[in-house]
Order: C-alpha cells, then structure tokens, then sequence
C-alpha cells in the first residue's frame, strides 16, 4: 500500500516538476492519434462504402445480334467456365427497350419515332462478391469481350480504376500516419522521460544510496509514460469524436456522406488504438529507463 | 542481556582488501579488519589516507580490487544488485559532501530514506522529528536544505543516516562543519543508536569525540593500518532482538 502511495506520489510529482514539457509531449501523443485515427475513420469508410457499392456491381455484355433462347445455356456455360457468377440476365432489344422506357418516364415518347430495335441486345453479369476486386473484374471483361458476337463489355472501369486509385492512396496515408504514430509517440515519451531522468539525476542517485528498489526508482517514470499514452490516445479519440460529430452535422442531408453512411469507429477498434497508445507510450518510457537509468 | 555465538561474529569483516583507483592510485593496501555487533570504531588518518574508501567499500559504493568484504556474515562481492540495495536499507551514510537535495526540505530530504522502506507518512514525520529535536533542528524543518548553513546541512546528513535507526551506521568526517556545542549533539546522537543496537564507524580528523572515549581507534595512513588503539571490549548486544522490539 505505501509502496502503491509512493510512486502515485512520484508519478504525480515528476508531471508537475516538468509540467511545460509533459503538456507538449501530451499535446504531441494527442495530435498524432488524432492524426492516424482520422485518417483511420476516412479509409474504414471508404471501405465500407466500396463494399456497398460493389454489391451493384454489374458486367453488361453488348452484343452485335439476338441471342436464340436454345444458345443461352451455352454462352452461361461459357461465361461459367472462367468464373462462377451470382446471375446472368440476358436482355433482349425489346427487353432494353421497354427498359430505357421506364427509366424516361414521361418523357419516353421521345422514343416514339425509334422504334425497338435501335439498342443492341446485351447480357447482364452479376459478379460473386470474390470477383468485385478490380483486377479480376478486368480479367474477366477481358475474356467476355473474346466471346463470339460479343461488341463491347461495359463495367465502369473508369469509376473502380479511380475507386481503387483513391483506397490505395488512403492506404498509404493510414500507414504513414501510422507510422508517424509510432515515430512520435515512443520517441516523444522516451525523450521526455530521458529529461526527467537527466533533472532528477542527483535525487535518483541518492535514491540508489539508499537503497531504492529498481522497482521503486522505475515504475513512476514507467507509469508517467503509461498516463501519457492513456490521456494522449482518449483526448485524440476525443477530438477525432468531435470533429466526426462536427462532420455530421455540417453535411447531413443527402449527399456524399448520406451515400457512403458515415460512422465512427466501432468499440473494439477505439480499445485497440488507446491499447496501441498506452503500449507505444510505455514502450519509450521503458526504453529511456533501460538506457539511461542504472541500477 | 542476550548473548549468543552469532553475536560474537563481526558485523564487518575486511581480509586482505586492497582498492586500485585508475590509473594506479593505491588508495588502500592489504587492509584487514573486524568490527563487531555493537561496536563503535573511529577510523583516523590525514586527507587521502584512505577512510573515505573503507567507508564506501564496506556499503558497497566502490568495490576492491582484491580481497574480501563480509557485511553480517555476507560476502558483497556475491550479493545482486537487488540485495546491495536491500543491505543499504539497512546501513545508514552520511556523506562527507552530504548528498542533499538542495531545493527539497529537511523533511523531505530525511523523509527519502526512510520511504524507501515503506515506512507510513505518520511513522516518517515522528522519527523525523524526534532527530530534529535531538539535533536542535526542529526551526528548520520545512526550509529546503539549500539554504541552511553547511553545520546545518552536516547535521541533516546525519539525521537522514540515523533514520531507519540502522544496523550498521557509517559517518564520513560528521563533525567536519560543526562548533562544539552542535558536535555534543552528534556524539549524543550515535550514543543513543549505539545504544539501540547500531554499529558505528566514524572516520574523523576530529580528535576531541574520540580521545576522551574508550572506543576503538583505527589510524590509517596511505592506505594502510598504522596503529590500533582503544581499551575498550565491544559490548555484545543482540542486534536483531533490539531491532524486533
């Protein structure tokens, strides 16, 4: 119990001591959680939100003439054979038609003077959900496009080339982020504790003289980079929530963030990230008190 | 009085220890000597005879270049780091140069020595003030030690050696800095530990807390034993029995 009342005593005392140096490196640990997380939330989103739309992914295979009803089982047992599908509808010219009708409403009388046999008859590919990553769908409108009578394949390459561009950007700024997480949060700690090591050296030596337990000596400054880590981590959570809320607020409504259903982060990844910072913050409290203390 | 067979074994025990300072500063040479339970020993000599060395050897400071230290029947050389500050729990140093913390108070500067054993808040500030007034001190409780008189810090240093009430006391030159009536006080102070069962060494150039005692004397001299005086037999007292009541 003493032992426990000690290094509180201590822990709160070396804050207090250095209290300039402490609230920089707390502002430092908070500022780069917030950093990462944010970043985090935006590509967590993003994939979600890819994920949803690529339920909607679809292959729409032009062709140049009408397939016969007895010729479909043979195209699906072609199409099959490079990959399994969820479905495939095949579309008539009449059948496209009376589509683009309905998507015109009332303004389908425009079509009046057509006729409907000016669109050309297609099939569309309902891709399985292992298929929706970018370069497989490639592959496969490659090989539908050497099919016989096929004119062209369309899929929105354009939109998922650009999809795919922009999450693996995203990717690289979660790492970096990441990364810079690390950099600065063991080496902030560590340096700040090395500072309280240096101005507390004559008192640690005495210490030692006395016969201070390497725990007794250790575990205030181990437990001021653990407080470090545990305030940095919820104060960035904290304001990355703020800002979420913020965001919210300021695009509600239909719209980019309606579409993509923005959210926060779920219970276990906040646990996950303040155990991050908690670990990150001890481990260069540690490794200060490991080089620079002796005993 | 209890007296046993393991009370007659020294507390400190030096056989042939000899101290080698880089480059090649013999510092002391072949020094054996015994010290037991209950004893106070003065060691003299001039500046550089080599007290100062014995002292920090015997609490494990400074290691030898040869020989053999035994602290409570003990070899330092094979004890942890972990034990070395265990057995420093129990000797209490006061250092020529004081080792204080100029900008903590008296208290706080005793007070370090005795949390480093997990004594409570309220057991620390009676011991404290129990030394203090001993020491004629109790004015200067909360002032930080930086601003005492160096008589005043001396006195300090000593009350935080006394503190645990210690098996074993070592004082280097503990009345280097004080008048006469501030040394009676001293001597009055490492009478009542002596008495409550500490071993005492004291290493002085003060002659006048030893020459009217009959204490044994040990006079070193460029880092060797000289002479070895002193009438008295060490009492033998049962140290831990003292310490458990």
């Amino acid at each position: 119990m003493q032992y426990l009342a000690y290094i509180l005593r201590q822990t709160a005392r070396n804050l207090r001591l250095a209290w300039g140096t402490q609230l920089m490196t707390l502002l430092t640990v908070t500022l780069s959680v917030l950093i990462f997380a944010f970043f985090f939330l935006i590509y967590t989103n993003m994939m979600k939100a890819g994920e949803r739309l690529g339920d909607d992914v679809r292959i729409i295979v032009y062709l140049d003439d009408e397939i016969v009803p007895q010729m479909r089982p043979q195209i699906e047992r072609k199409i099959r054979e490079f990959s399994e599908v969820e479905k495939i509808v095949f579309i008539s010219r009449q059948n496209a038609f009376e589509k683009l009708g309905k998507q015109l409403a009332e303004e389908k009388d425009v079509l009046n003077d057509l006729g409907p046999y000016f669109l050309p008859p297609s099939i569309e590919i309902y891709p399985l959900k292992t298929l929706k990553n970018l370069t497989h769908i490639n592959q496969f409108s490659e090989y539908l496009q050497t099919l016989p009578g096929v004119s062209k394949v369309q899929y929105g390459r354009e939109w998922l080339k650009r999809f795919g561009y922009f999450t693996s950007l995203l990717r690289l700024v979660v790492l970096l982020s990441g990364g810079l997480l690390i950099m600065s949060m063991t080496f902030i700690v560590s340096y700040t504790i090395r500072l309280t090591v240096v101005s507390r050296h004559e008192e640690l030596e005495i210490l030692r003289l006395l016969g201070a337990s390497s725990a007794y000596i250790r575990m205030p400054l181990l437990l001021e980079g653990l407080l470090q880590g545990l305030l940095g981590s919820t104060l960035g959570l904290g304001a990355l929530f703020i800002l979420y809320q913020w965001i919210c607020r300021r695009f509600s409504g239909p719209g980019l963030l309606h579409l993509f259903d923005f959210t926060f982060f779920a219970p276990e990844i906040i646990a996950a990230i303040l155990f991050a910072g908690i670990l990150l913050c001890t481990a260069g409290s540690l490794f200060s008190i490991r080089r620079f203390i002796r005993i | 009085m209890h007296t046993s067979t393991a009370d007659n074994k020294p507390l400190i025990e030096l056989v042939k220890v000899s101290k080698v300072y880089p480059p090649d500063v013999l510092a002391l040479e072949d020094v054996s000597l015994q010290v037991l339970r209950g004893e106070i020993l003065f060691l003299t000599g001039m500046s550089g005879a080599g007290k100062t060395t014995l002292l920090k050897l015997i609490c494990s400071i400074e290691t030898p270049t040869k020989g053999l230290i035994e602290v409570a029947g003990r070899d330092l050389s094979k004890i942890k780091p972990a034990g070395i500050q265990l057995m420093r729990q129990k000797i209490g140093v006061a250092y020529q140069d004081f080792k204080l913390i100029n900008k903590l108070t008296v208290m706080q500067n005793i007070a370090m020595a005795m949390e480093v054993t997990y004594k409570s808040k309220g057991e620390i500030k009676k011991r404290i003030m129990e030394l203090l007034d001993t020491l004629k001190l109790t004015d200067k409780v909360n002032k930080p030690a930086g601003e005492l008189s160096r008589g005043e810090q001396q006195r300090v240093a000593l009350a935080r050696a006394a503190a645990n009430s210690p098996t074993l006391l070592l004082a280097d030159e503990p009345t280097g800095n004080l008048d006469p009536a501030a040394t009676d006080l001293v001597v009055k102070l490492f009478k009542q530990l002596n008495e409550s069962g500490s071993t005492i060494v004291i290493a002085t150039h003060d002659e006048k807390i030893y020459e009217e005692t009959d204490y044994r004397v040990m006079d070193l001299h460029y880092g060797h034993i000289s002479t070895h005086t002193g009438k008295n037999k060490p009492r033998q007292i049962d140290l831990f029995e003292s310490h458990r009541a």
